[in-house]
C-alpha cells in the first residue's frame, strides 16, 4: 500500500492502454484482496482522462462485485454514455482475470453558481486533540504492530468519538456514530483532481465503525466480517486531501446483514465539501471451535 | 377495493418481454412534455428484477438520469446480468428510447439472511389525516404543472406536513428539511416487488423540491431535473399503507442540490432510505420541469 502522497499518486495514476482503457498497478499489501478505495479511485481516474478538463466530477455510484486480486493489475474499461452541455456521464468496469470485480457510474458537469446551502459542522475537538488512531490500535492489538505496520502510512487518523464510547455528546433520539478527522499525510499535488482522488482512496475507510457501533464490535475484530457492497460521493466543495477533514459517520439503519453508513465530510473551517453513503455486509463470523 | 389510478399503475408497470433480458414498457397517458423519473426508475428495477431467481430480495438501486424521456414512443429496458453470486445478485438496466440511453440503473438483490439489526428512531409528527394534499400546495404556489401532475400521480396520496420555512419546527442542524406522509390509493395484491415498484414509483415526487426549502426560490420557477436517484430497502413494507418520508437536504452548489431521506412505517420501523441529487436553477425555459433533463 502507498506509504506517502507521491506513491498514492504513482497506485492511482492509471496506465492508458487504447482509447477508454486502462490498467491500474498494484503495490505490495498484506491485505488478502483490493482494497475497495484503491479500485474506487483507479476507476474515477480512468473515467475522467476520458472527459473533457472542463467538466469536474460532482458525483459517483459503485458496486464491488468480486474481491479483488492483489497479484494481478486491474483493467478499467471506460464506456461514455453522455457528453451532454451541463453534463457528461461514465461507466467504468474494473476487471481481472476477465471478470467484472467493481463498476462505476462517475457524472461530471460543467462549473455553474446556483444556490448555496450546507448542514453546519458539529461541533468537535480539533484534530490535535484526537486521538491518533494508529497508535491507539497498535497498543490495543500488538499484532497489528508487525502486520500492518506501514499498510495505512498514507492516512493520518486521529479519532474523535463514537456513539458508543461516551466520547460523543449525548442525542435525544440517539443515532449510531463515528467521527474521525483524516488527511493524506504528506503533500498533494495541488492539482485539484489528485485531491479528488485521493480523498476517494480513503473514503473507503473506517466508514463501517459506525455501524458497527450499537453492537459491541468493532472493525477489523475477528467476530466480524465486514465486505463494502457499494460506494457512493457527491462531491459538493473542491478542497484538500492532504489538509484534516472531518469524516462524520451516521448509521441510519443495519438489517439483513448489511448496514447503511451516510457521511458528510467537513474541513477543518466547516465548509461542507462531499456526502457520502456505503451500504456492506456485515456478518456475525461464527468463532473457531476452542475459542473462549 | 383497488381504485382504478393504483389498477392502471400497476398495469404500467407490468412490461412486456420482448425477449430474455429485454422489456418494453407502456406510458399513461400524460399531458406533460416528459416522463416522471419516477416511473422510468419504477419499470427499469421491475425489468431488472424479472431476470433474477425470486429468492434472492433488491436491497439497493443506484441510478443516473440521463436524457429527457418521450412519451410519444415506449421505452426499451435492456438488462445486462453482472453477477449471480451465492449471497448476492447484480443486474444493470439501460432504459433506451431512439436508440439512446435516457436512464441508467444497477440494482443488487441478496439472498435473505439475519444480523446485526438496529434503525434510527422516527421523528415525532402529525397524523397522515393532518397533512396537505401536494398537489393542491403546487397549485396554490403556482405551478403551472399542477394540473398535468395530479393527475398522472391520481395513484398516489401525499399529505404534505410542512417543511423549515413552514408547519416544521426549526433545526439549525439540517436548515432545509420537508416531511410527507405518502400511500398508494388503492389496495395492492400481497407481491413484496409490486410494494418496492410502486414506492420506487413515488419516491421521486419530492425530494428534489427539499433543496430549495433553504432558498427564497419557488419551485414553479426553478428548473429542477433529477441527476441520480438511490435506494437502499432495509424492510419489507406496504405500499398502499401510510409512510412517512422524512427528507432533508445537507448540501446545495454548483447548480446542483442533495436531498436524502429516511422512510417510516407508521408503527416506526425505517423501511428504506432513499438519496438524490438534482439540477436546481433558476429557470430560463418554462417547459423544463420535475422529472428526466439532460
Amino acid at each position: 500500500m502507498p506509504r506517502n502522497a507521491e506513491e498514492l499518486v504513482q497506485l492511482l495514476d492509471v496506465e492508458q492502454l487504447d482509447l477508454d482503457l486502462f490498467r491500474g498497478q498494484q503495490m505490495p499489501s498484506i491485505l488478502p484482496r483490493v482494497f475497495g478505495g484503491q479500485a474506487a479511485a483507479q476507476a474515477l481516474v480512468a473515467a475522467s482522462r476520458t472527459v473533457d478538463p472542463a467538466y469536474a466530477v460532482h458525483s459517483l455510484h459503485s458496486y464491488f462485485l468480486q474481491p479483488g486480486d492483489t497479484g494481478a493489475p486491474t483493467v478499467f474499461d471506460v464506456d461514455n454514455l453522455r457528453d451532454g452541455r451541463s453534463f457528461a456521464t461514465r461507466r467504468v468496469v474494473a476487471r481481472q482475470h476477465g471478470r467484472p470485480i467493481y463498476a462505476m457510474t462517475a457524472n461530471f458537469q460543467r462549473e455553474e453558481e446556483g444556490y448555496e446551502h450546507a448542514e453546519p459542522m458539529p461541533d468537535v475537538i480539533a484534530p490535535e486533540d484526537a486521538i491518533d488512531a494508529r497508535a491507539a490500535s497498535r497498543v490495543l492489538d500488538p499484532d497489528l504492530d508487525s502486520a500492518m505496520d506501514g499498510e495505512w502510512d498514507v492516512v493520518d487518523f486521529r479519532y474523535v468519538g463514537s456513539s458508543a464510547d461516551g466520547l460523543l455528546p449525548p442525542e435525544d433520539p440517539p443515532q449510531a456514530r463515528q467521527r474521525f478527522w483524516l488527511r493524506v499525510s504528506s503533500k498533494l499535488p495541488d492539482d485539484p483532481f489528485w485531491h479528488v482522488a485521493a480523498f476517494t482512496y480513503i473514503s473507503d475507510m473506517t466508514l463501517m465503525g459506525a455501524a458497527l457501533a450499537p453492537h459491541g464490535v468493532r472493525m477489523g475484530g475477528p467476530e466480524t466480517l465486514i465486505a463494502s457492497l457499494d460506494h457512493s460521493i457527491w462531491f459538493h466543495r473542491p478542497f484538500r486531501a492532504d489538509e484534516w477533514w472531518l469524516y462524520d459517520q451516521v448509521s441510519p439503519s443495519a438489517s439483513g446483514g448489511r448496514g447503511l453508513v451516510l457521511a458528510k465530510v467537513y474541513t477543518q473551517d466547516g465548509t461542507l465539501v462531499a456526502t457520502v453513503a456505503q451500504e456492506a455486509l456485515l456478518r456475525r463470523r461464527t468463532p473457531p471451535e476452542g475459542t473462549p | 377495493m383497488t381504485s382504478s389510478a393504483a389498477q392502471e399503475l400497476v398495469g404500467l408497470l407490468d412490461l412486456e418481454t420482448i425477449d430474455k433480458d429485454l422489456f418494453r414498457g407502456a406510458h399513461p397517458n400524460s399531458a406533460r412534455a416528459r416522463v416522471y423519473g419516477g416511473q422510468v426508475a419504477a419499470q427499469a428495477m421491475i425489468a431488472g428484477s424479472r431476470t433474477v431467481e425470486p429468492e434472492y430480495a433488491l436491497h439497493s438501486l443506484h441510478s443516473y438520469f440521463l436524457l429527457p424521456g418521450d412519451y410519444q414512443v415506449p421505452i426499451i429496458y435492456d438488462v445486462e446480468r453482472i453477477r449471480d453470486g451465492r449471497s448476492f445478485a447484480t443486474r444493470r438496466v439501460v432504459a433506451r428510447q431512439h436508440g439512446r440511453p435516457i436512464y441508467y440503473q444497477t440494482l443488487n438483490f441478496q439472498r435473505p439472511e439475519e444480523g446485526f439489526s438496529h434503525q434510527d428512531a422516527m421523528p415525532t409528527v402529525g397524523t397522515p389525516e393532518e397533512g396537505f394534499n401536494l398537489v393542491d400546495l403546487m397549485r396554490a404556489r403556482g405551478n403551472d404543472e399542477a394540473d398535468a401532475l395530479g393527475k398522472e400521480w391520481a395513484a398516489l396520496d401525499v399529505r404534505y406536513l410542512g417543511n423549515s420555512r413552514t408547519g416544521l419546527p426549526k433545526d439549525p442542524d439540517h436548515p432545509a428539511q420537508a416531511r410527507m406522509w405518502i400511500r398508494i390509493d388503492g389496495e395492492l395484491g400481497d407481491d413484496p416487488l409490486e410494494h418496492l415498484a410502486l414506492f420506487t414509483y413515488a419516491s421521486d415526487v419530492s425530494l428534489l423540491g427539499v433543496s430549495l426549502v433553504a432558498h427564497d426560490a419557488n419551485p414553479a420557477t426553478t428548473q429542477m431535473a433529477s441527476l441520480d436517484h438511490t435506494i437502499w430497502f432495509h424492510r419489507p413494507f406496504r405500499a398502499d399503507e401510510w409512510w412517512l418520508y422524512d427528507q432533508w437536504s445537507p448540501s446545495a452548489s454548483g447548480g446542483r442540490g442533495l436531498s436524502l431521506g429516511r422512510v417510516f412505517q407508521q408503527d416506526g420501523t425505517l423501511v428504506a432510505t432513499v438519496a438524490q441529487e438534482g439540477l436546481i436553477r433558476p429557470r430560463r425555459d418554462r417547459s423544463a420541469g420535475p422529472g428526466l433533463s439532460a
